[in-house]
């Protein structure tokens, strides 16, 4: 099972999970805020903006903690969060 | 003769079975599916069966994949996650061959049916929910607040913290089911440049569909290294609260 630890694949793994962990949440945070807007109060658009702004802000908190937990030696990975 | 890079993706049913209205029919990735099950197994029993001291092919090979495992888990999870190793065992192996056996000219690759890469994620962040409010209880509610965030901060992390949460189990889907799609549309692109490209110019596609195949190649095992590597890592969430890890030091 060597791919994993070559240096090409391991950084091309941490980029890739980077880059979805920005989109998932934004996904996720949009997404409420649209249901919100149009099955729940019909506050269009301001759920919207207001998800795609949390689902950014978690995005970016997402990529952190994994580029966070790339960087730190395995012991420490349970600490972090 | 054109045909869409998706084409491959389609699904037919090849025997449609209906059971109270719910549709289990057979399709190509049922049927690609159960060859993964059998394949993986297949193999793990024949390498587990000689049981040799001085292992052979077969078995250092699977001992090398159970060893990478076991450090795996104990990386992200410590002596307790070992429990768990059955799961990220048979997720790891199934998404690993399914990856592999995709890359198989003609087959099917299960892991680019988002469904299937969306039931693992969920089943396996369920899970770590199912965990962490049984070990912990109301307390696992603290997840939402990291350690060290100051009191005026508190109502804008909740909400940020509640979509991280629920954007765990989504990327983890979408990684997998996008890289897969991906990686099977460039494939199919390509080579449909070779073929249109004829023998002037269709050595420069196929050359780089050779190379994208050797890197899809690397992605099987890396996919597959990543989605179980972040299972351990939400579980072991779930089992080190971690504001009270950081109390506890």
């Amino acid at each position: 099972m060597a791919p994993p630890q070559d240096p090409l694949y391991a950084g091309l793994g941490q980029a890739v999970r980077i880059g979805t962990e920005l989109l998932a949440a934004l996904i996720v945070g949009g997404g409420l805020g649209w249901v919100t807007d149009t099955y729940l109060f019909g506050t269009t658009p301001w759920g919207l903006v207001i998800g795609l702004v949390f689902g950014l802000g978690a995005g970016m908190r997402n990529a952190y903690r994994s580029a966070q937990r790339w960087q730190s030696p395995p012991d420490d990975v349970n600490k972090q969060g | 003769m054109e045909e869409s890079p998706l084409h491959q993706f389609e699904l037919q049913n090849w025997v449609p079975i209906s059971i109270g209205g719910l549709d289990i029919s057979i399709n190509k990735a049922v049927i690609f599916m159960w060859i993964v099950i059998a394949v993986a197994a297949a193999l793990m029993v024949m390498a587990g069966s000689s049981r040799k001291l001085v292992p052979g092919k077969l078995q250092s090979l699977a001992e090398m994949m159970v060893d990478f495992i076991r450090s795996m888990i104990l990386d992200t999870m410590g002596k307790e996650g070992m429990r768990f190793f059955p799961l990220i065992a048979t997720l790891f192996l199934f998404i690993l061959f399914s990856n592999l056996i995709g890359l198989i000219p003609g087959s099917y690759t299960v892991t680019s049916q988002i469904i299937v890469t969306a039931v693992f994620s969920f089943v396996v962040y369920g899970l770590s929910l199912v965990i962490g409010f049984m070990l912990h209880g109301v307390k696992f509610l603290g997840i939402l607040v990291p350690p060290g965030t100051p009191g005026w901060l508190v109502p804008l992390m909740i909400p940020i913290e509640i979509i991280s949460q629920v954007a765990r189990p989504v990327s983890l889907a979408v990684r997998l089911f996008a890289n897969m799609t991906a990686g099977h549309v460039m494939l199919a692109v390509l080579f449909s440049l070779t073929i249109g490209g004829g023998l002037l110019i269709g050595w420069l596609p196929f050359a780089f569909t050779v190379a994208i195949y050797g890197l899809e190649f690397g992605i099987a095992f890396i996919q597959a290294y990543i989605f179980s590597i972040l299972t351990c890592v939400y579980l072991g969430d779930a089992f080190h609260l971690h504001g009270h890890e950081e109390h506890a030091h």
